[in-house]
């Protein structure tokens, strides 16, 4: 009788060790919730910071920049010099000049007065925001 | 008793087997130690630091040897994360890569590691010195590994708990959706208790809908009002049915009697008009442009009687007297062309004739329409006062974080054991989690069930404690008595405006300090006639066709009650120097891109050609110095303005419309 039970406990064991190392990889289960939130990042093509600077970008810049950053904003044509188009500007690629821009306002770089500072409103991480959402908008063009 | 005694010799093989056992214990714990992988991971950051600092730096760098650990005995945590993460307070680190990297963003300047440690956000086993136990990816039996940065916004919600958390969007529209969505009617939710939602009262049904629209609307809300509130409860034809004769037999209060009026005279060309000088869209939307406070009126024809629209527009109040629409003062010549407007221009082209008025009703229906109403919980949102309030029908949410996820339905799919997905599907789709469920499918998209689940899943038996819990006390009611709180009642002021946080968010100026802010002949003819002060904001202050003397009420009270002492001792005698540098400083700060004078400048913000009319100076120094103070995310930009120079300003501004400057009717442009 031992003499047959020992491979059969051994064949439970190694089914047991297996079953455990396998497990984990076999069932791969999903997470509906994160599949949810990625798919609207990705359609938005934006990562999570640049997501948050959009919404920000909305409420204070969009005005004026436009939407999309293209410098079509509503009230863009009451504005001598208008707004430029974010999107083919060289300078959104500078991030220590978009920094200074949001934070101390156009005048700051020489500059028409046009664009007010934000950096006293803004938190430091709401213009962190902000300067990586800029950026990406000049990165879908380039 | 004979004791057995063991032979030395076997005893002396028993120590020396223990004693080894112990050896070679002891010296694979020496070893597993002394090889860890964290100190291989501090030995590269030696050498990395190296290259990043200069010697003088690396001279001041404190030494990294050894574990290191936060201790938080009030959050009972013990974070060990930094024993590999060694670059994560050091902005010089700012590119390196992990574990070394520095934290991204200001996050440790308003959360010091020092108070908060790592896994209070970020989750994970904080005690492990391993990649791999300290959970930095989902394990078996790790209840909370570490989150994804997607959902990290659920732990912000842990201390967060204001419905407007900063810097979290997720978290913070996901609690949107929950009020907007009326979650409070039916479940108890920690965190939201100032928070009421409201469906229409019901007890005048029968006199309200047309049947057609009522079996419809049952059938599927959203087939009628695609932004409906109310979710599809998934109803049967026959509960349908019932629930139809049960509501049409409700006729508590018959309309206002309209016998005298003469639809044959209606003028809808008169109605389309006053439906525009009334400014109805800045609260209702047609054809998905509007405002959302009210019910959206594209297809209004399809659904209420026409006696019951009258009545509804000549006195809201009594058929619903929390509605937030207001009564506006109008003829009932006026009413009736209005009625006869919204009725023939906003409906489907096959809207039959009006039905004849409901005399009958089936007792059958009545019963079954009664256990249905009670049973699916209607009265948890609909006040009906034959129907006892039951209370919330759903269960308390206090700690549906807390749940254990193992215990929870997944429906079909193959999907990871935790509370969050539990409530995004069940939020999605209740009714495919495996058990007959009573919630209504609200038909949220993906990403917004995601958001809401977030939310929830913030809410948990806290393991923090209440220093940590940064929670605002919901707003005290406003209830005005006398005269005045009848005006407010009946113009419907906390629809739009607020008072110490309490009433609507629609409208820019909350009421608090207004009679410090506006000059009181303004504030009579704006509530007369109120014009457009921020051209490019759509919603507008309804036209109420107000009586003068309630103007002069609701002033009167303004100028006594809602003050700012601060605002009313400002010293407004200026210098002609005072008015000529502020005039400077307007070109010079860049004030014209977003204000309009005259006809020069932008329409961003208020237009200023009246300003002196209309603005008490104190307000204005106040208002341009620190406009955060007064309006959070404003988009007034903070100039940094010294006293001297909003002084200036002031006086430049208060010169504006009281002179000749303001003729030429500078006034309300559009």
């Amino acid at each position: 009788m031992t003499s047959r039970r020992y491979p059969l406990i051994g064949l439970l064991l190694a089914a047991a060790v297996s079953g455990c190392r396998a497990a984990p990889k076999a069932q791969a289960p999903g997470d509906p919730l994160l599949d949810a939130i990625r798919a609207e990042e990705r359609a938005g093509n934006l990562t999570y910071v640049e997501s948050q600077g959009k919404a920000l970008f909305a409420q204070y810049c969009a005005t004026c920049h436009g939407d999309e950053g293209k410098g079509d904003g509503q009230n863009a044509s009451n504005l001598t010099p208008p707004p430029p188009d974010l999107t083919t500007s060289g300078n959104v690629h500078d991030k220590g000049y978009v920094e200074k821009v949001i934070t101390q306002g156009s005048a700051a770089v020489g500059r028409s007065p046009l664009s007010p500072p934000w950096g006293r409103s803004l938190s430091a991480q709401q213009v962190d925001y902000l300067v990586a959402y800029c950026q990406a908008l000049g990165r879908s063009k380039s | 008793m004979e004791v057995k005694t063991p032979t030395p010799g076997r005893l002396h093989v028993a120590f020396a087997a223990l004693g080894l056992a112990f050896v070679l214990i002891f010296s694979w714990v020496l070893y597993h130690e002394g090889t860890a992988d964290w100190r291989a991971t501090q030995a590269r950051f030696r050498q990395l630091e190296a290259t990043v600092k200069n010697p003088h730096q690396l001279a001041q760098a404190a030494s990294v040897e050894g574990l290191r650990q936060i201790w938080l005995p009030d959050l009972g945590r013990v974070d060990r994360c930094g024993t590999c993460h060694l670059g994560i307070d050091d902005p010089a680190f700012g590119t390196a890569p992990q574990p070394y990297a520095s934290h991204p963003g200001t996050w440790l300047t308003t959360h010091p590691t020092d108070r908060f440690g790592c896994t209070v956000c970020h989750d994970g086993q904080g005690q492990a010195t391993d990649y791999r136990e300290a959970a930095h990816r989902p394990q078996p039996f790790v209840a909370r590994p570490m989150r994804p940065l997607e959902t990290i916004e659920a732990n912000c919600g842990a201390c967060h708990r204001s419905l407007d958390p900063p810097d979290a969007p997720r978290l913070a529209e996901g609690r949107r959706l929950i009020v907007d969505s009326g979650c409070v009617a039916c479940h108890e939710i920690p965190g939201f208790e100032g928070v009421t939602f409201r469906g229409p009262a019901l007890d005048s049904l029968g006199y309200k809908v047309r049947p057609s629209w009522l079996g419809g609307w049952l059938k599927d809300p959203k087939s009628y009002l695609p932004e409906s509130k109310m979710g599809n409860f998934r109803l049967t034809a026959a509960e349908i049915a019932g629930l139809q004769g049960f509501l049409l037999s409700q006729r508590a209060a018959a309309p206002l009697d309209s016998t005298g009026v003469d639809w044959k005279k209606a003028d809808t060309s008169n109605g389309r008009a006053l439906f525009g000088e009334l400014r109805c869209v800045s609260c209702h939307a047609v054809n998905g442009r509007g405002g959302t406070m009210g019910p959206e009126l594209t297809r209004i024809g399809d659904k209420v009687r026409r006696e019951w629209l009258f009545s509804f527009l000549k006195d809201p109040h009594r058929a619903q007297p929390d509605t937030p629409m207001l009564q506006y003062r109008l003829t009932d010549d006026q009413i009736r062309d209005l009625t006869a407007f919204l009725l023939d221009e906003y409906r489907s082209s096959d809207t039959g004739a009006e039905p004849p008025p409901i005399t009958y009703q089936d007792a059958r229906l009545v019963a079954d329409g009664r256990a249905v109403f009670a049973r699916r919980g209607c009265a948890s949102c609909h006040r009906l006062a034959s129907i006892p309030d039951s209370g919330r029908i759903g269960p308390s949410l206090a700690s549906i974080a807390d749940r254990d996820p193992d215990e929870l339905p997944y429906g079909s799919g193959e999907v990871r054991h935790t509370t969050e997905n539990y409530i995004f599907l069940k939020v999605l789709l209740p009714d495919t989690l495996g058990s007959p469920s009573m919630m209504p499918t609200f038909g949220f998209t993906p990403a917004d069930a995601a958001k809401i689940a977030l939310a929830l899943a913030s809410i948990r038996k806290s393991d923090l404690p209440a220093s940590y819990v940064l929670k605002p006390d919901p707003p005290k009611p406003f209830r005005p008595a006398g005269p005045f709180g009848e005006l407010v009642t009946r113009y419907g002021c906390l629809s739009c405006h607020s008072v110490g946080g309490y009433g609507g968010t629609l409208s820019t100026v909350p009421l608090d300090r207004i009679g410090s802010q506006l000059k009181p002949d303004y504030l009579t003819k704006y509530l007369l006639n109120p014009g457009a002060v921020r051209v490019s904001v759509e919603a507008r202050m309804p036209v109420f066709h107000m009586l003068p003397a309630e103007a002069k009420t609701i002033t009167d009270y303004f100028e006594s009650v809602f003050l700012d002492d601060d605002l009313e001792k400002y010293d407004a005698t200026f210098t002609p120097a005072d008015r000529r540098h502020g005039q400077e400083l307007y070109t010079q700060l860049g004030c014209q891109a977003c204000h309009q004078l005259g006809t020069q400048g932008g329409y961003v913000g208020p237009e200023l050609s009246g300003t002196g009319a209309r603005l008490k100076p104190g307000w204005i120094a106040a208002w341009l110095i620190k406009p955060e103070k007064y309006k959070l995310g404003t988009l007034q930009p903070d100039y940094g303005l010294s006293a001297a120079d909003a002084r200036a300003l002031t006086a430049y501004l208060t010169s504006l419309g009281s002179s000749d400057a303001a003729r030429g009717g500078g006034g309300h442009a559009r």
